[in-house]
């Protein structure tokens, strides 16, 4: 039993029968073991609608102005066979995979030609209450061409429930490269599931920066294949959450050959009765030679109530490899609180100094300007006392 | 200024200070001298509030409040400054965000009005050059990356902004080479008053040498076993605490 059994049981597409029958996966399905499923069990889903808007945007199920810049174009030709292939596999995960690739409305496929280079920023609309929109976004990014892909989220105040789901094959060409970032602060009743696989050709690059503040959940599996030599991607993920929020990554990163790299840092930040799970693996084939991985996982527990989940995994056939791996919980540190303390900061300002301090390790990073001037605003929201950084930031910056 | 008085703290159950006495008046610099172990660190900490120590007996009266039951911001409030031995790297964190924002925190608490960016960053650099450290400095994060001399330098940069009644310098000396320790040496004189009084840590001498204590006293497991002028410190130079401690 699912909240999707209405729309699954008017839908004709192949696995609709298939994911009725399976319904949501039980918290035996290793992977899904954290996720609470009351709500997407207990709602009466509906099917989206679309919102009116001028740009590039995700509402419903649909993409709304698909734009038309240089070097980018709409494929109308459908997937080729390996796209096929990783998009199964994705769909054959559980139930609830099942129920994505059954319920999809939209599945777009964009190329960015060779030596090209494309901004595009896509805008996930709020959706309306009880509505489950699911799509799927398929890149070819041709070689030596680059990619910036933001993906930003509608802060509606509205607190329906609602779903958005956004299932994403990614392919880069040799020495082509893709930037990635996104910044989910979407409504408090959103449900949000993103699923992203990237294959890397010789020489490709492609970097994540994944930063979690809204919905009432987000759940993120995210697999990316290093298929050519010297590939290389870099991941950074940062997740806030507050009240009864929970935040969800599973990341996988598979060395397929040799002399790739790949480096994962992720910071979750769980006060309230909040909840984050965050599942960092990598894996280095036996042939992967000469492979090297980093992996950086801090978890800050802000309340009694809160709760993490972390499992970072290292998964080495290889000899030949360098390896360095991190993964701390724990709560605020003290000898830091007593040092601001002592420089007559109060109490709750030197918690909120340390907080905003656990996030920036991340935000530092997050290479577009306005975006990240947007996160740091929100992240200072946020907290429960970050007007004091607030003032000094807007005093002391240039 | 300050009354220390049978002042007994320890840390876990391993007793430190075991009943420590002592008095200083304003303007006066006294230098705490002792072996490793011998529980100097221990009481500037317990001083400045860290909370892992535990003050099993005795009483600290600092302008005539109780002292021992403030919160470290509120001695810090009341004018009290501790220069880490071990300044404490916080990432993410702008040392000009830190430094501002302790300036105002104290300066409210003081009744002074709220320093401007601008009035802020005209004294900030004021600080930076008497402490010869470069602008750059406020923009990194606090201490993180600083190398030992960097950090101790970064304190005394804070206490002169800060413009403590008490100053507790815990080692402020170690780690430095001759040059930086003449500058922190120097930036301690600068801030010699009448109205402000320096408890100084160290185990050697050479900071004496520029900062010259009005007194100075030997620690040794947990107690003060003597005390003098500041050819007391030439005397342990010489002779070594172990010739003291004997004698």
């Amino acid at each position: 039993m699912s909240g999707f059994d209405t729309l699954l049981a008017q839908s004709t597409a192949p696995r609709a029968e298939q994911a009725r029958a399976l319904g949501l996966p039980t918290p035996r399905v290793e992977r899904w073991k954290y996720v609470p499923t009351r709500t997407l069990a207990r709602t009466a889903w509906v099917a989206p609608t679309q919102r009116d808007t001028d740009t590039f945007a995700l509402s419903g199920g649909q993409f709304l102005n698909i734009p038309t810049v240089d070097g980018l174009t709409e494929v109308q030709s459908g997937l080729t066979e390996s796209e096929r292939l990783r998009l199964d596999a994705m769909a054959t995960a559980h139930g609830f995979s099942l129920t994505q690739d059954a319920l999809n409305g939209h599945q777009l496929i964009l190329e960015v030609g060779a030596s090209a280079s494309v901004t595009l920023t896509l805008e996930h609309l709020a959706n309306l209450s009880l509505e489950a929109g699911f799509a799927t976004l398929v890149i070819r990014v041709g070689s030596n061409a680059s990619l910036s892909l933001i993906e930003t989220f509608e802060a509606e105040a509205a607190s329906e429930t609602n779903l958005d789901s956004l299932r994403m094959l990614v392919s880069v060409a040799r020495d082509g490269r893709v930037n990635h970032l996104k910044f989910q602060a979407a409504n408090a009743g959103q449900l949000i599931f993103h699923a992203v696989d990237v294959d890397l050709s010789e020489n490709a690059q492609y970097t994540l920066d994944t930063i979690d503040f809204g919905s009432k959940m987000a759940r993120s599996d995210i697999l990316i294949t290093l298929s050519g030599r010297h590939a290389n991607t870099d991941v950074r993920g940062l997740a806030l959450c507050n009240g009864s929020q929970y935040h969800d990554t599973h990341l996988a990163i598979d060395h397929a050959v040799g002399e790739t790299t790949s480096a994962m840092m992720f910071r979750n930040m769980v006060d309230d009765k909040g909840e984050a799970t965050f599942n960092g693996r990598v894996l280095i084939r036996k042939d992967a030679q000469k492979s090297a991985t980093e992996q950086s996982v801090a978890n800050l527990l802000l309340s009694e109530r809160a709760r993490v989940n972390p499992k970072p995994e290292l998964e080495i056939y290889a000899d030949d490899v360098t390896a360095s791996h991190g993964c701390t919980v724990g709560s605020l540190n003290k000898a830091e609180l007593f040092y601001l303390k002592s420089r007559g900061i109060a109490e709750a300002d030197a918690r909120a100094f340390l907080q905003y301090a656990f996030a920036e390790e991340v935000v530092e990073r997050v290479a577009h300007p306005q975006i990240r001037e947007q996160i740091e605003t929100r992240l200072l929201g946020e907290l429960t006392h970050g007007e004091l950084i607030a003032e000094l930031k807007d005093a002391l910056d240039v | 200024m300050l009354v220390i008085r049978n002042l007994h703290a320890r840390v876990d159950d391993k007793p430190i200070l075991k009943g420590i006495n002592l008095e200083i008046q304003a303007g006066e610099v006294h230098a705490i001298m002792g072996p490793n172990g011998s529980g100097k660190s221990t009481l500037s900490s317990v001083l400045a509030g860290r909370d892992e120590y535990e003050v099993t007996d005795g009483e600290v009266i600092y302008q005539g409040q109780n002292l021992l039951e403030l919160e470290p911001e509120e001695r810090a409030w009341a004018g009290i400054f501790l220069s880490f031995q071990y300044p404490v790297e916080i990432p993410g964190v702008k040392n000009i965000y830190l430094l501002k924002a302790a300036v105002n925190a104290v300066r409210e608490h003081r009744g002074q009005p709220e320093l401007k960016a601008g009035e802020f960053l005209k004294l900030v650099r004021e600080k930076l050059k008497i402490m010869q450290m470069d602008e750059a400095f406020l923009h990194r994060n606090v201490n993180e990356g600083f190398s030992g001399g960097e950090k101790k330098r970064n304190e005394i940069l804070q206490m002169q902004l800060l413009e403590p009644t008490l100053a507790l310098l815990d080692e402020t000396d170690s780690g430095l080479d001759v040059d930086a320790l003449k500058i922190v040496g120097e930036g301690i004189n600068r801030m010699r008053d009448p109205s402000r009084s320096v408890l100084l840590v160290t185990h050697y001498q050479r900071l004496l040498d520029i900062v010259k204590p009005d007194y100075v006293h030997v620690l040794a497991d947990g107690e003060i076993k003597l005390s003098g002028d500041f050819t007391l410190a030439e005397r342990l130079e010489r002779e070594g605490y172990e010739g003291i401690e004997a004698a």
